[in-house]
């Protein structure tokens, strides 16, 4: 395994409303190691985008990390992300050690801005001196390593097409680099083809190195599958499985994840015998969720302790799942 | 501007301009509807003047009345009025005033123009500039106590009556602190020259009514902008700038730029209703304008004068728009381009 490279410990992270907590993230760890792909997935609500957030340190109210620790390692050394102020996380972390592909990607780029001006802005807040010509030369080549036309820099984001854009906000998001590269559903909101285009150049800005190592955060198993090796699966503001991603397709230990992959409409035959599943219920409302497990409500296989008690992750078959079951 | 750029962009502005023909006809025919609407005999106060000048002779007056009936051809049917008028308004003839007959209306409207252009131009600009720069602080500082203060006070302020503000300036800086002149344009006795010691005493006379303009209208400014930049705050683009490390103030500047850009047609037309003057500030304040030129042309019923004030009025504003679109267009690469937003 390679070397950590993004570490999120025991991280509380409340929005705040209306003096109560609506508990997004609960006790929420998770290593991101060098070279990885890590495939975050639940379904609306679960706490994947507050987890982004958290990842990136990005707090700004209502949300409040309560408690944890968020950790960058970067040569050697150690930086306890949460403790930097926010200006120095805008000049010296973010775009250039951590960065995010947004998760609405279309309208992400500054729309009455030519795309060279908006990159120039960005540089602009990291260097305190700037080469205009060798800026444009730089966004220029990795425009084209990610496959948009050279040209396109000198545009307005309305004057490219949906894929265009989405590439060239890439592009401009790992413009330095960035170790860590957060992609926030990505591809929801395009169509099959735009998506394995976007899917496969996401995987190339680790192949080529650009970046070390992607949380990759989906409801979608099916589009996670092709790029992740980890999966990480989040149920109403917690971690319930963390295991490699063929594993967990092959034998789903927590009953949310089973629930979650036999919800999936696949052509596979044991899919057709078995019928589509839907998971029972609703996801709890966060401001007050279930004693215990926060799953049992909705649990098949529910046993007495699973009202009453929180399940910790647990390592089973050197897979990690949080279940009474194991 | 490139080519590819061009062509969209000469489509756009001969579109606007058929456009704002066929509006101007039928703006200049409501016009010429709407000052006939009013009861009253326009010439009553003028066969009066010369009543009481003394040539009470009422054969005289009945002739008068004849030759003035034939002049304004008040007596023809209304569509051969209309129809003289319409042909007259496009050959640039805005005809004779009826009360200060037989002075040609534009010779009337001119020499105020200077006055009303010179008083509400930089007014309207300061109160767009001091607004939307306090609006769009408050709107980027959205909770705090800036914010806040600012909305507080941009209410109060913009639902003053301005012309109360105008007399509450006149009573206190005026009547009782006797630190600013209350009414005219210069002082009295004075004659309009281009001398340093006029327009110092121009200046002085401006500052009251200038406040008062300034003052009633950037509340309304203020509080459309912080609107406008709260709408903007949770864009995708700042969320994304903000995570790629964008300065608050260049974020701020993103913010102010894209949600400045409909206040930009707000402030055309109300350049361009600056023609037609404050009337009410005008009155207060006495101010030789183009607002109480038009307030003393609706108290005679002076047809043409009434007229030409406001086909001046409108054509300035039809201008200030087409030229606010033209701008608007340069500054906007969405309109300009002509492209909607799409995937």
């Amino acid at each position: 395994m390679g070397n950590l490279v993004l570490q999120v410990e025991n991280a509380r992270a409340y929005y705040i409303v209306e003096n109560n907590y609506v508990r997004a993230i609960d006790d929420v760890s998770i290593s991101i190691r060098e070279g990885e792909v890590v495939g975050i997935v639940g379904e609306s609500g679960s706490g994947k985008t507050t987890l982004s957030n958290v990842m990136l340190v990005n707090i700004k109210k209502p949300l409040s990390l309560i408690d944890g620790k968020v950790k960058l390692y970067l040569n050697g050394s150690i930086i306890e992300l949460n403790k930097l102020p926010r200006e120095e996380l805008q000049r010296n972390i973010w775009g250039k050690e951590t960065s995010i592909i947004p998760q609405s990607a279309m309208n992400a780029l500054m729309p009455t801005k030519r795309i060279k001006d908006s990159i120039l802005d960005v540089m602009k807040t990291h260097f305190d001196e700037i080469h205009e010509n060798e800026i444009i030369d730089k966004a220029q080549t990795r425009f084209e390593e990610i496959g948009v036309s050279k040209d396109a820099i000198f545009r307005y984001p309305f004057e490219l097409s949906g894929g265009m854009r989405q590439r060239a906000v890439i592009a401009v998001a790992t413009l330095l680099n960035p170790r860590f590269l957060i992609a926030d559903e990505p591809t929801s909101a395009l169509d099959v083809s735009t998506q394995k285009m976007v899917l496969k150049t996401i995987q190339n800005l680790r192949e080529k190195g650009i970046v070390k190592s992607i949380a990759f955060i989906t409801h979608d198993i099916a589009t996670v599958r092709q790029i992740a090796e980890t999966l990480v699966v989040m149920y109403a503001g917690k971690i319930v499985e963390i295991s490699s991603i063929e594993e967990i397709i092959r034998e789903p230990l927590h009953p949310y994840t089973k629930g979650l992959l036999f919800s999936v409409v696949t052509p596979e035959p044991e899919v057709k015998e078995r019928g589509i599943y839907h998971i029972p219920g609703t996801p709890p409302n966060l401001m007050y969720p279930p004693p215990g497990c926060r799953f049992h409500p909705r649990c098949e296989y529910k046993l007495d302790i699973c009202e009453r008690e929180e399940p910790q992750l647990k390592v089973v078959n050197n897979r990690k799942v949080a279940c009474f079951l194991y | 501007m490139k080519g590819y750029a061009l062509r969209p962009f000469l489509k756009y502005v001969s579109r606007k301009f058929i456009f704002l023909l066929v509006t101007y006809f039928i703006a200049i025919t409501i016009v010429f509807i709407l000052p006939r609407a009013i009861p009253g005999n326009p010439l009553s106060t003028l066969l009066r003047q010369i009543f009481q000048q003394g040539q009470a002779n009422p054969e005289l007056i009945r002739s008068v009345h004849k030759t003035l009936m034939e002049e304004f051809g008040l007596g023809k049917p209304w569509y051969e009025q209309y129809i003289d008028f319409i042909t007259r308004a496009f050959k640039g003839d805005l005809g004779t005033s009826i009360s200060s007959y037989p002075k040609k209306t534009l010779d009337l409207i001119a020499p105020v123009m200077p006055w009303t252009l010179i008083l509400l131009i930089p007014s309207i600009i300061t109160a767009w500039i001091i607004g939307n720069t306090l609006g769009a602080i408050a709107g980027f500082k959205r909770g705090s106590f800036t914010d806040k203060f600012t909305l507080n006070f941009s209410l109060i302020v913009s639902q003053i009556p301005y012309y109360w503000l105008g007399m509450l300036l006149i009573f206190t800086l005026s009547v009782k602190l006797h630190i600013f002149p209350g009414q005219g344009g210069y002082s009295q006795g004075t004659i309009p020259a281009f001398t340093l010691k006029f327009i110092l005493d121009m200046l002085y006379h401006y500052i009251l009514p200038f406040l008062s303009i300034v003052i009633s209208a950037l509340g309304g400014w203020a509080i459309g902008t912080r609107v406008l930049v709260i709408y903007e705050l949770d864009a995708d683009y700042v969320n994304f700038g903000e995570l790629l490390g964008l300065k608050e103030k260049t974020v701020f500047s993103y913010i102010f730029r894209n949600s400045i850009l409909p206040q930009v047609t707000g402030l055309a037309l109300s350049l361009g209703g600056a023609l037609g003057g404050a009337l009410i500030t005008e009155i207060i304040f006495n101010y030789p304008g183009t607002g109480y030129l038009l307030f003393r042309a609706l108290s005679t019923l002076d047809y043409p004068l009434i007229q030409g004030i406001f086909i001046i009025l409108i054509g300035s504003v039809y201008l200030a728009n087409f030229l606010v679109d033209f701008v608007y267009a340069l500054i906007d690469p969405r309109i300009r381009l002509g492209q909607s937003e799409g995937s």
